[in-house]
């Protein structure tokens, strides 16, 4: 079936599609977005189920592979030691995401120039900056201002409470002379536009039914709507197509509601499908034009795979930490061993992040993202009483670098239930990761002790966390050599000129914070990019 | 799926799980009866009801009492299927309102009443933050504040 064609066509109503989507707005385009998901209602969130932990661990659970729900593709991990966790439906990730809210650095953008690691991007912090400050606005951000890990930002909402949790750590910090700052958030510390505040429910990961949390279902897809963009759903695109003769793409085709094939026509193409989906769309868009996948002149489309690989330590406290109440990743971070000191044996560097701990079953089955239930028996009472209530951790997110044998490929077997095939992820843990994680569990365990900690849960094995593939950036990268890049500056395809990327994959490093405020901040730029460019938009 | 001796059989496994708490008043989890959950759910997973009988098959065969002793001996011989029993005894016991409840959480859904949460006073954070102030700038400024581009 042949739909009537469109201006600009999203693929992927996530944190960047949606950005986008506002960005374009103004320039009265007909704009239509496909999302192979589909809109959550009020009623399906687990957090106003009884048995609500249970979603955790099924049709919730942010591993897809897991959940198995006719939105959601298999990814195949095998060849990973971390595998990526999403959510595909309107709002894409910030469904699930936990809303931790830090934006990448001024040295982020230029790792060669300073440590001779990985690329510089073609653009800075400062380019960034005040799509960030829209974005913010846009999405509600709490914090406190006066980061001194920044330059000076405002911040338009109050900081959400740290708790007891977050003024033990801090008092750790202070102890030890090292920089800590209460977290920004994506979460509304007061009520906002009809959107409720939270109300530290601590089931982030379960979508925010308050709506207290910024996903783009709560923040930007009402308003896109009512605009008169099309968001259609359930809708997921296998081909993007291009016109041979041009060399342009000319739109796509997708599996609708239907169960049919359908073809969309737009005049712009701008995928959103996150730095797993994008690469696996361009490298099943094949053509005679781009026999490697499309926009793939570079070769560099699905290399360079960057995750934060994530490890966490954990003090026993005298009092009860209560690490249940409240926004589940976010109350400090510290930024002390974040910029790149050569004396420590590593490049570029981390960030200690405080984690409240989750519920009791959540722990008991090893905690979140890790799948290794606590001992049985005796020694079990003895850790869900002595232990769990007074635990307060560290999550060492490490920077990765760059490599290109990290990768996102075809899987040669597996399919998604439209006979697409899945991406394989292959993935290791580089040396500089491994040295930085080492770093960061010798001084989360200093702090910890300085804070107050009775003693240190010590952590027997050099893995990472496994189900903590949130963060998918770099593969298929911004630069200003198209041989070394698979987009330009503002996003724009070196190979195909009307065909834009958006998401995570275009990242070039991949700093060691959480990326969506990044992510959506650089989508806004290149929206603005592209109505400053119009007029010579496919010269 | 279970007669009602191999129900008792798998309770009295589930009792050395998770023993009775008598400081919290909590009891084992046999005597919660998480073993319906855990048959229920089975009924459902093909994977989770081979483990069960697997293990209720191994329990008639090896013990004439459960005890610690044989429940590491079950977990040493049958580790996979093990972990399924494990994993679904902590989901059954942890996820009952009566259980939450005890151990200080919301006992029902969690939305929309959510956890009173003390906000910290501006003086109080002014005062955490002070010694982070004090000792000024810490981030790197490669280009000095200036864009790409300008």
């Amino acid at each position: 079936m042949e739909h009537e064609p469109v201006d600009v066509l999203i693929i992927g109503a996530g944190a960047s599609g949606a950005a986008i989507a506002w960005s374009l707005l103004e320039t009265r385009m007909r704009i239509l977005c496909l999302e192979q998901g589909g809109h959550l209602t009020d009623a399906e969130y687990p957090s106003r189920k009884e048995d609500y932990e249970l979603s955790r661990y099924a049709e919730f659970s942010c591993d897809p592979n897991v959940r198995g729900l006719k939105q959601d593709y298999p990814i195949n991990s095998e060849n990973s030691c971390i595998t990526p966790v999403n959510w595909n439906g309107v709002g894409g990730s910030t469904i699930n995401f936990l809303a931790h809210w830090p934006r990448m650095k001024p040295s982020d953008f230029r790792t060669k120039t300073l440590d001779d690691v990985g690329e510089d991007w073609p653009i800075n912090y400062y380019n960034l900056e005040p799509f960030y400050e829209v974005n913010d606005l846009n999405i509600g951000v709490s914090g406190l201002p006066g980061n001194t890990a920044y330059p000076e930002y405002k911040i338009s909402n109050p900081p959400i409470p740290i708790g007891i949790l977050g003024q033990t750590l801090a008092k750790g910090f202070n102890n030890m002379g090292w920089h800590w700052w209460p977290s920004d958030v994506a979460i509304l510390s007061r009520d906002q536009e009809g959107r409720q505040k939270c109300v530290n429910a601590g089931t982030c990961d379960l979508g925010c039914a308050a709506g207290a949390k910024g996903g783009t279902n709560f923040t930007y897809w009402p308003l896109l709507e009512r605009a008169g963009v099309e968001l259609r759903t359930n809708s997921r695109v296998r081909e993007i197509q291009i016109d041979e003769a041009t060399g342009l793409a000319n739109g796509v085709l997708y599996h609708g509601a239907d169960g049919q094939v359908h073809r969309q026509r737009a005049e712009i193409v701008i995928m959103a499908c996150n730095g797993v989906g994008t690469p696996r769309l361009l490298l099943h868009s094949s053509s005679t034009l781009f026999p490697e996948g499309l926009a793939n002149r570079s070769g560099l489309v699905g290399k360079n795979l960057m995750f934060h690989p994530l490890t966490g330590v954990a003090g026993v406290f005298k009092e009860e930490m209560k690490g249940h109440e409240g926004p589940m990743a976010c109350s400090i971070l510290s930024q002390e061993f974040y910029e790149s000191d050569p004396s420590r044996g590593f490049s570029r560097g981390y960030g200690l992040h405080s984690g409240r701990s989750t519920t009791p079953m959540t722990f008991a089955l090893g905690g979140y993202g890790v799948d290794n239930p606590i001992p049985w028996g005796n020694e079990h009472l003895e850790i869900m009483d002595n232990i769990y209530p007074y635990l307060a951790g560290l999550t060492i997110v490490t920077e990765d670098l760059p490599e290109e044998h990290n990768c996102v490929t075809l899987d040669a077997d597996l399919k998604d239930s439209d006979g697409i095939p899945a991406p394989k992820i292959n993935y290791t843990l580089g040396e500089n990761t491994k040295a930085m994680i080492k770093h960061g569990e010798e001084r989360a365990r200093e702090v910890l002790l300085a804070a107050g900690a009775e003693k240190v849960l010590a952590k027997n094995d050099d893995n990472v966390w496994w189900r903590a593939g949130w963060h998918q950036m770099g593969t298929c990268r911004m630069g200003n050599d198209p041989s070394n890049s698979v987009v330009n500056s503002w996003g724009r395809s070196h190979d195909v000129k009307n065909l834009f990327i958006v998401d995570g994959s275009i990242f070039v490093t991949a700093g060691a914070v959480n990326p969506t405020s990044t992510i959506q901040a650089l989508a806004l730029y290149i929206g603005d990019q592209i109505k400053n460019n119009i007029q010579t938009l496919f010269d | 799926m279970l007669t009602q001796t191999e129900m008792a059989i798998l309770n009295n496994i589930l009792d050395q799980l998770i023993p009775a708490n008598k400081k919290r008043e909590l009891p084992s989890a046999g005597k919660l009866e998480i073993a319906a959950f855990i048959v229920q759910r089975a009924s459902k997973n093909p994977v989770l009801k081979k483990d069960i009988a697997s293990i209720v098959l191994y329990a008639q065969a090896k013990a004439d009492k459960v005890s610690p002793n044989f429940v590491r001996q079950l977990q040493d011989n049958k580790p996979s299927e093990f972990e399924s029993l494990i994993t679904e005894t902590y989901k059954g016991y942890y996820s009952r309102p009566d259980i939450r409840e005890k151990l200080g959480l919301s006992a029902h859904a969690v939305h929309p009443q959510g956890y009173d949460v003390n906000k910290e006073s501006e003086e109080l954070l002014d005062a955490l933050t002070e010694p982070v102030r004090q000792r000024g700038p810490i981030f790197l400024d490669p280009t000095g504040g200036k864009k790409d581009g300008a």
